[in-house]
């Protein structure tokens, strides 16, 4: 296994001076250090039905705290929009950052990681990596924790609604040798009610890998809807984890866009902690080329009467292979609980390989559970109808399928992302 | 004036034949109704000149205006100017009935000559207005979660929306109810004229005191065995299934309910 050959902790130094340089309270520095001794000791995460140690993740990323040599002119991927709220980042460096007046007033904190750990190092704290994911959780979190390298901090206070969406778009520096080591943390205050999208993509054709944890934190009451559309880079080998932690009557409802063409793992876990609160958890993917998907989804009933959902759906081409995974698990004392999942494969390709494997661990008497699960082809039956109709094969056959990943689509709040996840669905089809 | 011809057709499904050489001709001006008891082959008949994949044609014929259909693709023979609309539609989820209708309507059209969005608004407001159908329906996912009686509307309303030439409703008046068949009767007999003819398939008389045919057929056991005007139908409400086998001197087992 390539990760043998490391010596993680002889990094000690340069990472030290990194934090030091980007003026990293010192709980910051502390906690890379702590997990740089670990990632040697623990162990990757077990995802079923995937075998991925040889998989390049473990490249340590530039300590130097130089700007990337090349820059990215961020408006070749995203449009000028002036009063949005937004974060845009090209490789560690945030290039656009807007924030309406009316938000800053209410408090609301929407900016690069490094810039809240100086400005909001106790609020940063309260939340990151320390209810979500842990750094000595595996070998990922680990490292991830040590050589985080950047990311995004967005604060919502108690009682606070916003109505438009909360932007971000991160687009990965693959015109230079580098690791793309994101941090994004969320944290929802107290009855705080508002939406967030985000945006992977890769410039450039380096190989690298990307080690993103997100991480979703709801206070009491507080209210998020998440979607994103992830299109990394063909070169680039990802290991995604987004996680949810849900105090007492608070909701996370994600629906997010599983299109990268490489090679990517994708953890998707929630713990519903307190009572009362949910989680639908919505994926869709496409599998195209000879790339490998993994979706693991992954919701733990922990709180009384919680509920969690997950729901994914996925098209495979080529010989690409696409797996989801979705484990329901229930925790003892977890009284009226709530646990159900979809997973359904689409193969348009008899090369292509996929996989639909639900998962329920039910620990406790009181909870209702359910799954369904299938891979299968494009039903026939559909296909006649809609050619009845005068419709072409091809087109027919292009409907059925955005039919079938549409329920993830349409709970997306923002049209213009819901736009661009169609486009992008469509333009993976038509490439075959 | 186009001609829909129906000859010595044979079909089997699953090896078992249903269809045992039907021999029907119609033209546009008419319609036309096939009445039989249940399992006589009139869905097959049907589905096999759609071109539905589980029917296999063993032999025959079906010509349109002298081409025929059976060697053509399912969109083929849709495009050519037929149109089916059946009982039980599949459910597509995540596809509205607006694109749905949309996409058929400009499959039979050029590249340069699509139906621009306000025309097909317009079109589809009017012809939903004719079926009493909520607004509403335009945006749902074609078919999901539509109770019968809706699916059923819904198959009239792509009729009214595509035009085509010949149009087979099989089945289309089971299980609805007074109001809704006479919303279903009032959409076929507005595509009643010169350039359209149907073939309605109907277990009862009932759909027929809404629609008049010109031409009634009685299907039994695989094949039409009387053919007459209106007043065919009318006579079998009368007598039953059996009355006519016996005036036919016919002798095999049907389903009467």
């Amino acid at each position: 296994m390539e990760t043998k050959t490391k010596d993680y902790v002889s990094y000690k130094d340069a990472l030290q001076a990194f934090s030091t340089a980007l003026q990293e309270p010192e709980w910051m520095l502390q906690m890379r250090l702590d997990a740089l001794e670990k990632i040697e000791d623990l162990d990757p995460p077990v995802i079923e039905r995937l075998r991925y140690n040889r998989w390049p993740l473990w490249q340590v990323p530039n300590l130097t705290g130089a700007p990337a040599p090349k820059a990215i002119d961020p408006f070749e991927f995203i449009e000028d929009k002036a009063d949005a709220a937004r974060v845009i980042q090209t490789g560690n460096d945030t290039v656009i950052e807007t924030l309406p007046q009316s938000l800053k007033d209410k408090g609301v904190i929407f900016t690069d990681m490094h810039t809240a750990l100086i400005e909001h190092p106790d609020l940063v704290k309260e939340a990151y990596m320390s209810k979500a994911v842990k750094p000595d959780t595996n070998k990922i979190t680990a490292f991830h924790a040590a050589f985080m390298n950047s990311g995004l901090f967005l604060y919502v206070p108690k009682n606070v609604e916003i109505e438009d969406p909360l932007e971000a778009v991160f687009i990965q520096n693959s015109l230079v040798e580098d690791s793309f080591i994101k941090h994004v943390l969320i944290y929802a205050d107290t009855n705080s009610n508002f939406n967030y999208v985000e945006k992977y993509l890769t410039k450039g054709d380096t190989k690298n890998a990307a080690n993103i944890v997100v991480e979703v934190v709801t206070k009491a009451g507080a209210q998020v809807k998440f979607s994103a559309v992830d299109q990394l880079g063909e070169n680039s080998t990802v290991y995604f984890n987004r996680k949810g932690y849900t105090f007492r009557d608070s909701t996370i409802d994600w629906a997010i866009g599983v299109m990268n063409n490489g090679n990517v793992v994708c953890d998707f876990d929630v713990d519903l902690v307190g009572e009362g609160s949910s989680s639908d958890l919505k994926a869709v993917g496409i599998s195209s080329g000879r790339q490998t998907q993994v979706i693991d989804s992954n919701v733990v009933n922990y709180g009384n009467h919680t509920e969690g959902n997950i729901f994914q759906h996925g098209v495979i081409m080529d010989r690409a292979t696409l797996t989801f995974n979705g484990i329901g698990h229930i925790i003892k004392g977890a009284k009226g609980a709530d646990a159900q999942q979809e997973s359904r494969v689409l193969m348009l390709s008899d090369k292509a390989r996929g996989d639909a494997n639900p998962i329920l661990l039910i620990d406790e008497n009181e909870v209702t559970a359910g799954h369904a699960a299938s891979v299968g082809r494009v039903d026939p039956e559909e296909m006649y109808y809609l050619m009845s109709r005068g419709i072409e094969k091809s087109e027919a056959e292009r409907l059925v399928i955005r039919g079938f990943l549409g329920k993830v689509i349409s709970a997306i709040p923002l049209r213009s992302i819901r736009d661009e996840l169609v486009d992008t669905i469509e333009r993976k089809l038509t490439s075959r | 004036m186009a001609v829909l011809e129906i000859k010595n057709l044979h079909v089997s499904i699953e090896d078992k034949q249903i269809l045992k050489g039907v021999n029907l001709k119609m033209q546009t001006g008419e319609i036309h109704a096939i009445m039989g008891p249940n399992g006589t082959g009139k869905s097959t008949l049907s589905a096999a000149i759609m071109g539905h994949p589980s029917y296999e044609v063993t032999e025959g014929e079906v010509l349109l205006d002298g081409e025929n259909v059976l060697d053509m693709e399912v969109d083929e023979r849709a495009r050519a100017g037929l149109f089916l609309a059946v009982q039980y539609p599949s459910e597509i989820a995540g596809i509205t009935n607006a694109e749905f209708m949309r996409a058929a309507i400009n499959s039979r059209r050029d590249e340069d000559d699509k139906m621009n969005v306000m025309d097909f608004i317009n079109k589809l407001d009017e012809k939903m207005a004719v079926l009493d159908m909520p607004e509403e329906m335009a945006e749902r996912y074609l078919n999901e979660g539509f109770s019968g009686g809706e699916k059923k509307r819904n198959e009239i309303l792509q009729l009214l929306m595509i035009e085509p030439t010949f149009a087979i409703l099989d089945e289309i008046d089971s299980g609805l109810d007074i109001d809704a068949l006479q919303v279903v009767s009032k959409g076929v007999n507005a595509m009643r004229g010169e350039g359209f003819g149907s073939l309605i398939i109907t277990h009862y008389q009932r759909l027929l005191n809404y629609i008049t045919p010109d031409i009634v057929h009685i299907m039994m056991d695989g094949r039409v065995v009387k053919t007459g005007g209106a007043e065919l139908a009318k006579k079998l409400e009368a007598e039953g299934y059996k009355g006519l086998m016996e005036e036919l001197g016919l002798d095999f087992e049907i389903e009467e309910d």
